[in-house]
């Protein structure tokens, strides 16, 4: 059987003013009802894009969609038109993004938004509609909902705001939700909140989740399979106790080290020198090579492939020839 | 020994705007009556959510936000009782690093320019040892001598909090300020930066005042942590007390919600200590304990009675039901 949400093979290009740039690279996921992927890297590594991808919502120009497919239980999105992704968009896929105060109408109640979402895709009345709204919100975990509907989204603290995207998100029961950094303006405890809320709904809808997150502890308390992503490729992929347990590309296991634990710690934490290159300077090579404690030359003439070492899918050299 | 720094009953209060043509302009205690003191060559963490206090907290030790009341002892001395021009020049020995390296550099300025400035405005040195010790800094802090003419923007979030380091340790200060300084950098990067924050408080003998909203961070970095709410400090203590043995349910609370690598949801991850909603309002803050609606194990006395700060061996907590 196939997965829900499969990406095969996807690249996407960026026209810029340094010529156009590969943004993401033979990028391969999948992702099954019911189940948790985990993206993870650092900013500029093409993890907001992929989600764009999926969405139908990559600025074209100056973005487009070069090559490979997204399969939504079967459908090709990257052919469908704009209509059709319209209606998908909602209905079959939602997500969730990372500021809510941006993400919502300052001048509309919030009970009005989801309503909004709510009649956009199925026949129901105005009244019905805003009647199931306030349900979500209950639902979310707001506190009296039908006094919290009718307000604007600036008379609502960050964590409810989000609360409220996420109702808007599962108001029509997508398969697929994407949330790409959810949390990060969220204080920890709001996030915690946050993160056990998604874990509910995916327990009482069957959905899948992709979540985006640059943290490491996220993953290891949501995702059940990880994916890394650099410089606009998937460089690691697998079970999340597989990746974090036995991480093997020298990117992960920098993500991994360079974590400052709760737990007894060392006194130095590892480093990753340097930073993700900017796309338009990748060269033939690996494009984690130039801050890589491994590197050899061939790092640096041949990129390498994501193929099966040990565990789980990881693109790298040094591990393929056994250097690590 | 006196230690370095030592805070008594700091308060700061905000003014609000007036209720109406006529009404009362009601004011909001941001800090409420913090006590505590960082020995040399120390590092003390405050954490807390945002709105709990501890950016005005660091900003009213240092001057940079005008106290209401308290203490602030320095070498003995009370910064909050110096004039102007004797705290001005107090300032060579109390630095301040920002949380966002883009927008605390002037981006007009060449970078050898900006780590200067501190000498140039403090009068010290001839111009040449100024420009000696912009190098010997900027080698310090991990930048090249050949970086010294470029501007901000040419330099990475990470290289920018290298440049801010630079700049803050001009001076040769005792004590410094760290708002946040990791929270705007991606987790490598970060690393980068506590590690050199740690080396250069050795070498240097530096004491930190490190505000933190990551417990990691925190851990990682400071010898002592206090924890703040709604402008109070509500637990104290040594790192390794704290985290081993948190005796307040709010600290219990925040660190079980911060993520970690040992909690896995594909072995059944349950959070064990949940709190829900969010701080109240500082305006009108309760009058028992401040977490009493959002704590798992409350009683009728702490929506009564404000729990003191009260020493439990090496650890100070306030709370009614500690541990």
């Amino acid at each position: 059987m196939s997965a829900l949400l499969q990406i095969e093979d996807l690249r996407v290009t960026f026209n810029t003013r340094h010529g156009p740039v590969t943004a993401l690279d033979s990028v391969s996921l999948s992702v099954n009802a019911g189940e948790t992927l985990g993206v993870v890297g650092e900013s500029g590594c093409g993890k907001s894009i992929t989600a764009l991808s999926v969405m139908g919502l990559i600025p074209s120009p100056p973005g487009k969609i070069a090559g490979g497919a997204i399969r939504l239980a079967g459908e090709d999105l990257t052919r469908a038109t704009e209509a059709r992704m319209r209606a998908l968009r909602g209905a079959e896929m939602a997500m969730i993004f990372q500021e809510p105060m941006t993400s919502l109408n300052p001048v509309f109640t919030v009970g009005d938004q989801i309503a909004e979402a709510i009649m956009l895709h199925q026949k129901v009345s105005a009244d019905q509609a805003f009647r199931d709204a306030v349900a979500l919100l209950d639902r979310v975990g707001i506190p009296s909902p039908d006094r919290r509907a009718r307000e604007y989204p600036h008379q609502l603290s960050g964590g409810m705001r989000q609360r409220v995207m996420i109702a808007m998100a599962v108001s029509c029961r997508p398969k697929v939700l994407i949330a790409d950094e959810p949390t990060t303006a969220l204080d920890v405890t709001v996030q915690a909140q946050i993160f056990d809320l998604l874990n509910e709904i995916q327990r009482d809808f069957g959905a899948a989740i992709i979540l985006i997150t640059h943290d490491m502890g996220a993953i290891s308390e949501m995702a059940d399979r990880v994916a890394v992503m650099y410089a606009g490729r998937v460089i690691e992929q697998g079970l999340a106790d597989d990746v974090l347990d036995l991480p093997q590309h020298p990117y992960t296991r920098g993500l991994i080290s360079c974590i400052p634990a709760l737990g007894k710690g060392e006194d130095t934490l590892r480093e990753i020198p340097g930073v993700v290159p900017p796309l338009h300077l990748l060269g033939a090579g690996c494009a984690f090579a130039e801050r890589c404690a491994h590197r050899a030359p061939r790092c640096d003439s041949e990129k390498p492939l994501l193929r099966a070492q040990g565990h789980h899918p990881v693109a790298c050299h040094a591990v393929a020839e056994g250097r690590i | 020994m006196s230690p370095l720094l030592d805070v008594r009953d700091l308060t700061v209060q905000f003014a609000l705007p007036r209720q109406g043509f006529f009404g009362p302009r009601p004011v909001l205690e941001a800090v409420r009556q913090v006590s505590f003191s960082l020995e040399q060559g120390r590092a003390l963490g405050i954490v807390g959510e945002s709105g709990s206090g501890k950016t005005t907290t660091a900003m009213a030790t240092i001057r940079l936000v005008e106290a209401a009341s308290g203490q602030v002892m320095f070498q003995g001395e009370d910064l909050l009782q110096l004039d102007d021009e004797a705290m001005r020049k107090r300032r060579r020995d109390v630095q301040l690093i920002f949380q966002d390296p883009y927008s605390s550099l002037n981006p007009r300025a060449r970078v050898a320019d900006i780590v200067r400035e501190p000498m140039d405005l403090m009068e010290i040195g001839t111009p040449d040892e100024r420009r000696a010790r912009v190098t010997e800094l900027f080698r310090l802090v991990g930048l090249r001598p050949d970086q010294l003419n470029l501007f901000p923007h040419q330099f990475s979030g990470g290289q920018r909090q290298r440049i801010s380091i630079a700049r803050a340790l001009t001076t040769n200060p005792k004590l410094l300020v760290c708002d946040e300084p990791v929270s705007a950098l991606d987790v490598a990067i970060q690393a980068q930066i506590l590690n050199l924050l740690a080396r250069l408080k050795t070498e240097l003998g530096l004491s930190y005042l490190f505000i933190s909203h990551d417990l990691g961070v925190v851990r990682h970095v400071c010898d002592d942590v206090a924890v703040m709410y709604l402008g109070k400090i509500v637990e104290m203590a040594p790192r390794d007390a704290l985290f081993d043995a948190p005796q307040h349910p709010y600290t219990q609370a925040l660190l079980s919600a911060a993520p970690s690598l040992a909690r896995r949801k594909s072995r059944g991850y349950v959070r064990p200590v949940k709190i829900s909603g969010d701080p109240p309002s500082p305006i009108n803050p309760p009058k028992g304990c401040a977490f009493a609606d959002r704590c798992p194990s409350a009683q009728d006395i702490c929506r009564r009675v404000q729990p003191l700060l009260e020493t439990r061996g090496q650890t100070s907590v306030a709370c009614h039901f500690p541990g």
